[in-house]
């Protein structure tokens, strides 16, 4: 038999032990029961609105009650979500919602002016500002999405192209969710704080999971003011707190946190980027009680590898081993699998494999390949790994120009394009720089056409009126000329090497 | 209001607009307004309005102290930082 969807698991709580808590937002706790019951409503809704198996649904919406009703509200209509980063602008959400088609948009209050400007340009497709307006009492659809469904359309950015999207069927999302599930050790006494986005994959987790093995999720739309998440690892006990580098190292900053008891927090997990090891000890100094678990993985199977803990002693630097239930190897550029010690390309092979791209063969050709045996299917990570002697997996870097802010991938070239909206730009080139909170800062260089001038805080301006939050260059600067390489292209390494 | 809580105003407001106001020219910063609701900072921004209320006023700041009660407005920070000098 098949593992039970994850589109069944909260109807599953809900009918065995309704007035167990599923989630806490603020001052407000939801049984399984009552979210049971938003969901169905809305699940009728979108049938009624015209949304069908297969559709996606587009979901603009801060962590919340209603982004959580919107996530398993689509599942159940038998309809795939389509995450949309909250602090997006028009422009992209009328990308997004006509490349993936979509039936279907939900949102708030708060972003119903930017939506409504993207939607006037996709045409007649319905969006809701207030979940309420579509919540139906009609009898909710009662079939269940199969294995090969799909559930997710997540979209990642490359190098070039724009963005894909990121195909996932309930199977691939259910067989991570338990693997996930099995070696962090998730209970129904888990009490999970969740900062991260749930329209990031590694946010998404942590609802999935939760609602899969009964435990509570503490939702929270942000870090925001740091002293309030001290106060909730304490005053909600929790048990699991997940980061990104950025969220532990704003945690560092505090003073007294690490005389704190904190009986209750027994997991942290980093993933979204690496934690730098003098950041890792710090963290397990504050967290004495807490058990780091260094992972990574990537929109295309959500999750790849962790380091079992007991190894963080012996090898802090790695991500550790394959998922339970995966596998991972390394290949050289011919396709050979490489030993301990080579760097090459991770290979990833599991049911979490996506689908592919999007109505995008070419890109999904790239990444998704025949594997060492017939009809096997192998996601090519584009990232650069080696192993060491015990076969543990360290992240060595890139093939693309991606950079990592916050956890999050930003592509120096959709920067680029918004600085070149200003007429007096001559050049730009965005380059990552190392950086302690962010991971890596975004920088932008630019030069001026001749006899113009440029205002670093009005280019800022600009790109934060066409970008999302995280990807706002941190730093703008102005040069005569972009420094050149030898061959006479602008010298992106000594930019970021920090050559003004 | 005191002259100390109308200094510190003055100089947390001149702090906001050199870091942060200026990314929002249309937005009108009133001593009460919430800066989170507003958007005009995140946790990043908060760890930068901490350290700076730590060495302008000399002071010691505790993790739970860093909550919206303390920090969410410019009349939050005045009211914390002049409870604070005067414990």
């Amino acid at each position: 038999m098949s593992a039970p969807s994850i589109a069944d698991d909260l109807s599953r709580w809900a009918t065995t032990e309704p007035d167990r808590v599923a989630l806490i937002v603020g001052e407000k706790a939801v049984s399984f029961g009552e979210l049971d019951g938003l969901t169905d409503r809305l699940a009728a809704g979108l049938r009624e609105h015209g949304v069908q198996r297969g559709d996606r649904v587009g979901i603009m919406l801060p962590n919340g009650v209603d982004a959580v009703v919107a996530i398993e509200g689509t599942l159940r209509a038998g309809a795939a979500i389509m995450p949309i980063n909250p602090t997006a602008k028009h422009e992209r959400v009328t990308d997004l919602m006509q490349r993936s088609e979509a039936a279907a948009l939900l949102c708030d209050k708060e972003r119903a002016g930017e939506v409504a400007e993207a939607m006037s340009a996709v045409g007649e497709v319905p969006w809701f500002s207030d979940l309420d307006q579509v919540s139906s009492d009609v009898p909710a659809p009662t079939e269940t999405p199969d294995e090969a469904d799909l559930a997710a359309l997540m979209h990642t950015s490359g190098s070039t192209g724009g963005p894909k999207g990121v195909m996932h069927c309930h199977g691939g999302l259910s067989f991570v969710t338990d693997s996930i599930i099995e070696y962090l050790e998730i209970s129904p006494d888990d009490r999970v704080l969740n900062l991260l986005p749930l329209s990031f994959g590694y946010g998404l987790t942590h609802l999935l999971f939760c609602l899969r093995s009964g435990a509570t999720l503490v939702l929270e739309p942000g870090v925001g003011l740091p002293g309030k998440i001290v106060k909730l690892l304490e005053g909600q006990e929790i048990t699991g707190l997940p980061g990104v580098p950025t969220v532990f190292q704003v945690l560092l900053t505090l003073r007294g946190l690490a005389e704190r008891p904190l009986p209750h927090l027994r997991f942290l997990t980093n993933a979204g980027a690496a934690l730098p090891t003098p950041a890792i000890e710090e963290v397990r100094r504050t967290f004495p009680n807490a058990t780091l678990y260094s992972m990574y993985g990537q929109t295309e199977c959500i999750r790849t590898c962790y380091l079992p803990p007991d190894q963080l002693d012996t090898r802090p630097d790695s991500v550790g081993v394959p998922i339970p239930g995966s596998d991972t190897w390394i290949e050289d550029d011919e396709g050979n699998e490489v030993g301990p010690g080579m760097v090459g390309e991770l290979i990833v092979r599991g049911p979490h494999v996506m689908q592919g791209y999007w109505r995008n063969p070419g890109a999904t050709a790239q990444r998704v390949r025949e594997g060492r045996h017939p009809g096997e299917r192998v996601l090519a990570s584009n990232d650069l790994f080696r192993t060491d002697e015990e076969g543990y997996l360290y992240f060595i870097g890139r093939r693309d120009d991606i950079i990592k802010s916050r956890g999050e991938k930003v592509p120096p070239r959709e920067v680029e394009e918004v600085l070149h909206l200003d007429p007096a730009v001559h050049e730009a080139a965005v380059v990552g720089v190392p950086d302690r909170l962010l991971g890596e800062a975004v920088h932008a260089h630019v030069s001026a056409r001749e006899g113009q001038e440029l205002e670093p805080a009005a280019l800022k301006r600009l790109c934060a009126e066409h970008l999302e939050d995280y990807m706002v260059p941190q730093k703008i600067v102005v040069h005569d000329e972009l420094p050149r390489n030898q061959n006479n292209k602008v010298d992106r390494l000594a930019l970021a090497a920090g050559g003004e | 209001m005191t002259e100390a809580a109308t200094d510190i105003r003055t100089d947390m407001r001149s702090f906001l607009e050199e870091n942060f106001l200026y990314m929002h020219p249309g937005v009108e910063l009133k001593d009460g307004d919430d800066f989170l609701a507003l958007g005009i900072i995140d946790s990043l921004g908060f760890v930068e309005l901490v350290e700076e209320v730590q060495s302008r006023f000399e002071l010691t700041i505790d993790d739970i102290e860093i909550t919206e009660e303390n920090f969410g407005s410019i009349d939050a920070i005045a009211q914390f930082v002049a409870a604070k000098q005067a414990s």
